[in-house]
């Protein structure tokens, strides 16, 4: 394999493992949870920024070019852990907004509109995030082992990168598989009947909103490690679309769904579009791209709602909401009662 | 000081724009029961098709009617092709965000694809300006407060006085009871997605003339100062809608004659997040549509 | 039901009809008749599958299968607004008002088919029915007392002066003497000026005496029916349903 082909290919495994990461985190507030959080991409850009911040040295550093917070510029894996941290912390205020919230698709909106005016304060507030530009130099995790510029340093990367997509996968299938994510599903199901029957659904919300937070956050740490450079442009609301679309498409409720969505969406197709030949003017391949992203998640809703790799069935997720109805009327025996009167 | 007042007059000018987005925005929700986010979407592709009769030479307001036909006819279409067979299979209300927010990007992406990546500018005349002391309005947005203000009139007398306006209250407050009440309320939302697409149509165009160039992706930041204006007004609420529109247009404008002109959605943003604390219901609650 | 006693020519037949919400049907094989001028009450356990029945028949829910008529019209799965316009009045069980606007307005949107000119009318007979009304005319629905609500929900219908009523537990939430002055005097009236009622209601025995004919659901099925004078003295209807002896023997 030519040296070219490798760098793609690590490359690709990179993007795939920052991607697959993002998903579950989404995956676990969207598909177990029920919680619609089109801000997510923005704990992918506070995770992003706050590893970024403090494996960079003080800005003063490179001619004072750019100007950030922080910068103490510390080793791995503690940005990473940083980038955690502020994901999950940012994840607070979303979930105080989201508890008052009356309707799903308010909250829902509260967020999007949320991550847009974060973005457009990072766009111009330049003391902070260097504005538009964004933070540059960002230095490559364990750049004194390897040189970042060598296969070797690729390779150890993308290993790397996948062995933290095994590890949230089995830290959020701690969480979905134990009776907490039983509960979890039923508030998505029936968020009344799951309070009926004693849980506290604003603090499960939180929690699922923190550590949803944390992983996106930690996802941004891996992303930024790797390219070195941190932009507002790319952390833009539609790119939450695009992550949703692949659990849509995945399947919801199902983290192998989720781990196929990233490798379908995010990463196949619109990896796969780079192949096809350049044409028409400037920015009309990116378009189409979203324009058939928008068709794939009208198309999945429509046909398959289910994704392609549907949700198992939780025999006592469904039976939940039914017990706390019957807890309710307290009918549950008198419906047979005129039967014998028969 | 001076700026204060000039500012005053932008202001206006950006209020008289988000009522008309606003009110249309609002009513879409309170009476279709849809959160349209591809509204952004809607707005950018109506005042795209006005550019292009502007283009060929055509008067700009002539053009600003085109962009209500378009905007009228693509949210017909969105409603009868998308969003009337999703709610037909029950769909729950964030799934319809999601449709919408999808519908939206497709829109905007459209409109790339076939305008380019660069901002156009409509071909129009300012006008005569008129002037008290420091306070300056041009031919041009006169007009364009003119129209706001006919259109919340038209408003108006569509809910009092008609008897479709009575037929859209009633699907706003209860659907379920308005149709048992023998009103066919499918009609009556195809006929609320032609009218408010209309407006949406239109206060496209409006943005597209009050900031001079535009491009696919203009109406997202607007479209949160729309969202905010809803919001703060009461959702669902026409003239909740063109009171918040008035309040956070001057705000926008004034701040940004002080701060500069990069906060100004953030200033709505903070407005509205000060209106859901202390009032989470809206300015105006409960009147419905 | 092997000897069907006689019974008035029917206004509304619904025959094996089966609905549900999506999943498994809810209510499987009922059939029913209403007559001109006749009270015909359901009744039956929470649960049972009553209010699942009314939606069916007035088009809010899908009939899967089965069918209902109204006079000599199929109007199986007919639009519910289609249903209202072939004079059919349904109070829901819940959400029967529109809270926001005032009393005077939910009676016009009742009136919404009349002719502009007939809606003043309409109101002032309908205030001549629920004098109560009369001075609530300005308020809002929502800011009604529970019987005062129901006033206005029934008054609602009552504009269109429908030849079928449909009511889904008018009574839920009333006072026993409202209830009682409800289910005696209005309901009762309106079935004397020629209409048919349909009517679901928890107090069965006051059901039992203000009706002709009475179905019991149970199950999603239709357990028994008769006369309503019948059941009232048949021990085992009594045991289930009324909760003591019989009360005419
Ligand atoms: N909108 C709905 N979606 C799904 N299931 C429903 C719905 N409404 C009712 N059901 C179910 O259908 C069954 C029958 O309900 P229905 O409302 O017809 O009972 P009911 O006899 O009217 O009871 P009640 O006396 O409490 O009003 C119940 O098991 C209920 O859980
Ligand atoms: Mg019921």
């Amino acid at each position: 394999m030519s040296s070219g082909t490798i760098f793609y290919i690590t490359t690709l495994l990179v993007y795939g493992g920052v991607d697959v990461v993002a998903c579950l985190g989404l995956s676990l507030q969207f598909g177990t949870a029920g919680i619609t959080n089109f801000g997510f991409i923005i704990y992918q850009a506070a995770g992003a920024y706050v590893a970024a911040v403090l494996s960079l040295p003080r800005d003063t550093a490179n001619g004072g070019f750019q100007t950030y917070v922080l910068g103490l510029h510390l080793a791995f894996p503690l940005p990473w852990i940083g980038g955690a941290v502020a994901g999950g912390l940012l994840a607070i205020p979303a979930g105080l907004v989201v508890r008052r919230s009356l309707r799903p698709d308010f909250a829902g909106v509260s967020m999007l509109v949320t991550a847009v005016i974060l973005n457009t304060v990072v766009d111009n507030f330049v003391p902070l995030f260097n504005g538009a530009a964004g933070v540059a130099l960002v230095p490559s995790p364990l750049g004194n082992l390897f040189n970042p510029q060598s296969l070797k340093w690729q390779w150890m990367y993308s290993g790397i990168a996948l062995f933290m997509c095994i590890v949230v996968l089995l830290v959020i299938r701690l969480i979905t598989e134990s009776p907490y994510g039983r509960s979890l599903r039923a508030m998505r199901e029936d968020e009344t009947a799951a309070k009926a029957v004693g849980k506290n659904t604003d603090r499960m919300r939180m929690t699922v909103l923190i550590t949803g937070g944390a992983v996106a956050g930690l996802s941004g740490a891996i992303l930024v490690g790797f390219i070195n450079l941190w932009a507002p442009s790319a952390w833009t609301y539609p790119e939450t679309i695009v992550l949703i679309a692949a659990v849509i498409i995945g399947g919801r409720g199902n983290h192998y769904g989720a781990i196929l969505g990233a490798a379908l969406v995010p990463l196949g197709f619109l990896e796969a579009t780079r192949f096809i030949p350049a044409f028409g003017p400037a920015g009309l391949v990116p378009a189409l791209e979203w324009i058939v992203t928008g068709l794939l998640i009208l198309v999945f809703l429509w046909f398959r709602p289910q994704g392609v790799i549907p949700e198992r069935r939780h025999r006592l997720a469904r039976s939940l909401p039914a017990q706390a109805a019957a807890a309710v009327s307290g009918a549950a025996e008198l419906a047979t009662g005129p039967a014998r009167g028969q | 000081m001076d700026i204060v007042i000039a500012s005053v007059g932008f202001g206006l000018v950006t209020a008289s724009v988000l009522a008309i987005a606003s009110v249309a925005f609002t009513m879409q929700f309170g009476i279709t029961d849809v959160l349209n986010l591809s509204f952004g979407g809607v707005m950018i592709a109506s005042a795209f098709i006005a550019y292009v009769v502007n283009n060929a030479g055509v008067n700009i307001w002539i053009g600003v009617l085109v962009a209500g036909v378009a905007g009228a006819i693509i949210s017909y279409l969105i409603n009868r092709f998308v969003l009337t067979p999703f709610k037909r299979r029950n769909t729950s209300p964030i799934g319809m965000v999601i449709v919408t927010l999808a519908l939206g990007l497709i829109l905007e992406n459209l409109v790339l694809a076939v305008a380019g990546p660069n901002n156009v500018s409509y071909a129009m005349n300012s006008g005569p300006t008129l002037a008290v002391g420091a306070f300056e309005l041009t031919a041009l947005q006169i007009g364009m407060i003119a129209l706001s203000l006919i259109i919340a009139g038209a408003i108006h007398a569509l809910l009092r006085l008609t008897r479709l306006g009575k037929a859209m209250r009633a699907t706003s407050c209860n659907a379920g009871l308005a149709r048992a009440s023998g009103i066919r309320t499918e009609r009556v939302i195809a006929s609320t997605w032609l009218i408010t697409g209309a407006l949406c149509g239109i206060s496209g165009a409006a943005f597209a003339m009050n900031s001079g160039s535009f491009g696919s992706s203009s109406a997202e930041l607007f479209l949160v100062v729309i969202i905010a204006s809803v919001f703060v007004g009461g959702v669902g609420q026409p003239y909740g809608a063109m009171l918040g529109a008035l309040l956070l247009g001057l705000v926008t404008e004034v701040s940004a004659a002080f701060i500069t002109p990069d906060y100004k959605e953030v200033i709505a943003f903070i407005i509205l997040l000060g209106v859901m604390a202390l009032r989470p219901q809206g300015l105006i609650a409960r009147a419905t549509v | 039901m092997d000897s069907e006693p006689q019974r008035p020519k029917p206004i509304l037949i619904a025959e094996a009809v089966a609905a549900g919400y999506g999943g498994a049907p809810v209510i499987t094989d009922v059939s029913l008749q209403v007559a001109a001028g006749e009270v015909v009450s359901v009744v039956g356990p929470n649960g049972s599958g009553k209010s699942t029945l009314l939606k069916s028949l007035v088009g809010v829910i899908r009939v899967l299968s089965g069918r209902v008529a109204l006079g000599d019209r199929d109007i199986t799965n007919w639009a519910t607004e289609d249903v209202a316009r072939a004079g059919v009045g349904y109070v829901p069980q819940v959400d029967d008002v529109f809270g926001p606007l005032t009393v005077r307005e939910n009676l016009e949107m009742g009136g919404y088919l009349l002719a502009p000119r007939e809606v003043a009318g309409r109101v002032e007979r309908v205030v001549s029915v629920f004098p109560a009304l009369g001075r609530l005319l300005g308020r809002r629905a929502e800011k009604l007392s529970g019987g005062e609500r129901k006033m206005v929900a029934m008054g609602r219908v009552l504009m269109l002066q429908p030849q079928l009523f449909v009511l889904d537990e008018p009574t839920a939430n009333l006072a026993p003497a409202i209830a009682h002055t409800l289910l005696h005097d209005q309901i009762a009236r309106l079935a004397s000026t020629g209409a048919g009622v349909l009517l679901v209601e928890q107090r069965a025995r006051s059901a039992l005496e203000i009706s002709s004919w009475t179905y019991v659901m149970g199950g999603g099925q239709c357990r028994t029916h008769g006369r309503s004078a019948d059941l009232s003295g048949r021990a085992d209807f009594v045991e289930s349903f009324l909760g003591g002896a019989p009360a005419h023997a």
